[in-house]
């Protein structure tokens, strides 16, 4: 077999590290945490998942179909589970979460990973696209929480990652503003999460990725707004010209964030807010530095509005 | 009432403005001289505090969730005084609840009102603005919508950190056609905010969350007691409204000011503590 195989089938047995990444000893396979991911048959989504068998996890995994998660992550065996999962209809999340733990008995992890990219600036956007992405990137994302919570609550323990982006950070670009506003929310949302659950042994993760290489830019991902105004074509142009420099040549390896996942998913005091990548890095701390110059600044004004004594 | 004439009358539309943030609002920009056009649930209810419809004044029956409905009202804003000036994107209630407690439905309906809305006035007044290359665009947030501490407000902070993400978007779209855009982010104003008949609490509270609750009514027990005076907050929105050069971010509230310094200070700890995995991420670049 071939060197990558060997060292794969290696890691299962002994403390390798596989591309770079640490695994704890994998040879009691049976301890191995479950990890149920949403959106896992493309994107960052499919990858953890890959990067999660080959080290011997469990995995549940959903698309919106089942040829869909089968063609990517082929069909149910021991340590792999095909989920479908429509984000909107809780029936469907009822019953993948339920098919979870007939196969598996648990789910350790959850990674609210589905989800897409909308552009459009706010006025050009209509009803229907603005509900549509939050539809599934909040209200999606709130319905599968809903469902595996108490799974989770029962076993005294759980990881829940959902994704939000440094989109949910920082916003301050043309164009995606509604698609930042779904990953701003998540983040709100999760951080009440997280402080709501930690006496349930429950810990709670926000990932904000910075780009990653993935097919989030490709047209097929990244929706375009279907009423164009032409009074934004500078910035149709410079949402354009992004799309044609920078898919599928991001900074950002997946494999690494899906191992960092993985190390976190392990680690007694994980991240409430995880940055990842060193544009994420570099936009989270200058939003941060340019809020705190403008409460500085505007300080007189903020505390003026008490009553007084 | 008296009301001033004013030189340079600005039009405003407000909503949300029955009662709390909003009504002291359309009072104090009546009593400077400005012209208001006001959104609410109850038209009775704002004549009552205000006044009757007048060449300054103009109450509008409006459910904000509606597009045909707030089309309809920027239509009859205009038809009464000509433009509109700047817009503010008041209106929103408080949920509580746990976030696992409340069913899909209260939380879309609470998006509903409290974001939704904003993003229908938008649409609306943007072309407005644009096309006289100037107003003001205020989107009332919260301090919820900077951090989600709060306990049993969790969905209610989503629905103002989105109003945070959208606003900054907008404020940079908005530049290029010289509309102002502010982001508004008060901390606790007394208003009716956490009484009965204002905030909601979940249909379906979950026994599990027992502290939640025990929090929250802890947080609520403060109402009427809140240190915000709305007067204050409406002298300070109009001030910036005059602003050449006025501010994206608005944090109002000694509370609001404290607690944003606090989040942003946690998260620049945690920044730095993951620092080296953040920065990890790279492929790596062969020469």
């Amino acid at each position: 077999m071939c060197l990558s195989r060997l060292v794969s089938v290696g890691a299962l047995f002994f403390k390798i590290p596989v591309r770079g990444i640490n695994f704890i000893n994998l040879s009691n396979m049976k301890d191995n945490k479950i990890w149920l991911i949403t959106g896992a048959s493309q994107g960052l989504g499919l990858i953890l998942a890959k990067t999660l068998l080959q080290n011997g996890y469990r995995v549940a995994g959903s698309a919106r179909d089942l040829p869909a998660i089968e063609v990517a992550l082929g069909s149910k065996t021991d340590s792999f589970l095909p989920i479908v999962i429509a984000l909107g209809d809780e029936h469907t999340i009822q019953l993948a979460v339920q098919q979870t733990l007939d196969h598996f008995g648990r789910i350790d992890v959850l990674v609210n990973n589905a989800g897409y990219g909308q552009s459009g600036t706010i006025e050009e956007l209509d009803d229907q696209e603005v509900r549509n992405n939050f539809s599934v990137n909040v209200f999606g994302l709130l319905n599968v929480t809903r469902a595996v919570l108490p799974v989770m609550r029962r076993q005294n323990s759980g990881h829940i990652f959902n994704l939000s982006a440094i989109g949910g950070f920082s916003a301050g670009y043309p164009g995606l503003g509604i698609y930042a506003a779904t990953k701003f929310a998540v983040a709100g949302l999760s951080e009440a999460l997280s402080e709501e659950v930690k006496p349930f042994g429950i810990k709670v993760t926000i990932v904000y990725p910075g780009f990653f290489r993935t097919s989030f830019l490709s047209t097929g991902s990244l929706q375009v707004a279907k009423n164009l105004n032409p009074a934004y074509l500078p910035v149709h142009q410079a949402q354009h010209e992004m799309r044609r420099s920078m898919d599928g040549k991001q900074f950002g390896d997946p494999e690494k964030l899906a191992g960092i996942l993985i190390a976190m998913s392990e680690n007694p005091d994980p991240a409430l807010h995880l940055f990842l990548g060193v544009d994420a890095m570099q936009v989270a701390s200058d939003k941060i530095k340019s809020l705190q110059a403008e409460l500085t600044k505007w300080k007189k004004t903020t505390i003026s509005t008490s009553f007084d004594a | 009432m008296t009301i001033k004439f004013m030189k340079n009358a600005k039009i405003w539309l407000v909503t949300g403005a029955s009662q709390g943030l909003g009504l002291s609002l359309v009072k104090k920009l009546l009593e400077s001289g400005h012209k208001v056009a006001a959104t609410t649930r109850n038209i009775k209810s704002i004549e009552n505090e205000v006044g009757p419809r007048s060449a300054f004044f103009l109450p509008l029956a409006v459910d904000v969730t509606s597009q045909a409905e707030v089309h309809q009202a920027v239509n009859q804003v205009v038809a009464h005084f000509g433009t509109i000036d700047v817009l503010v994107n008041n209106a929103g209630y408080g949920q509580t609840g746990a976030v696992a407690e409340l069913t899909d439905k209260e939380i879309r309906q609470v998006f509903d009102v409290n974001f939704f809305s904003q993003i229908n006035f938008i649409r609306e007044v943007m072309p407005i603005l644009k096309e006289k290359n100037s107003g003001h665009i205020f989107n009332i947030g919260s301090i919820g919508g900077y951090t989600g501490e709060f306990p049993g407000l969790g969905i209610y902070s989503a629905t103002k950190f989105a109003i945070s993400g959208m606003t900054e978007a907008l404020s940079v779209e908005g530049k290029a056609f010289g509309v102002k855009v502010t982001l508004v982010y008060p901390g606790g104003f007394r208003t009716n905010f956490f009484e009965p008949t204002s905030i909601k609490n979940p249909v379906k509270p979950l026994e599990d969350y027992s502290t939640v609750h025990t929090a929250q009514a802890q947080m609520q027990s403060h109402s009427g007691s809140q240190e915000g005076d709305p007067d204050k907050f409406s002298d300070v929105l109009i001030g910036v409204s005059e602003m050449k050069n006025p501010p994206v971010h608005l944090f109002l509230g000694t509370d609001a000011y404290e607690i944003a310094h606090e989040k942003a200070k946690k998260v620049q700890e945690e920044l730095q503590k993951f620092k080296s995995l953040s920065i990890s991420t790279g492929f790596e670049v062969t020469e």
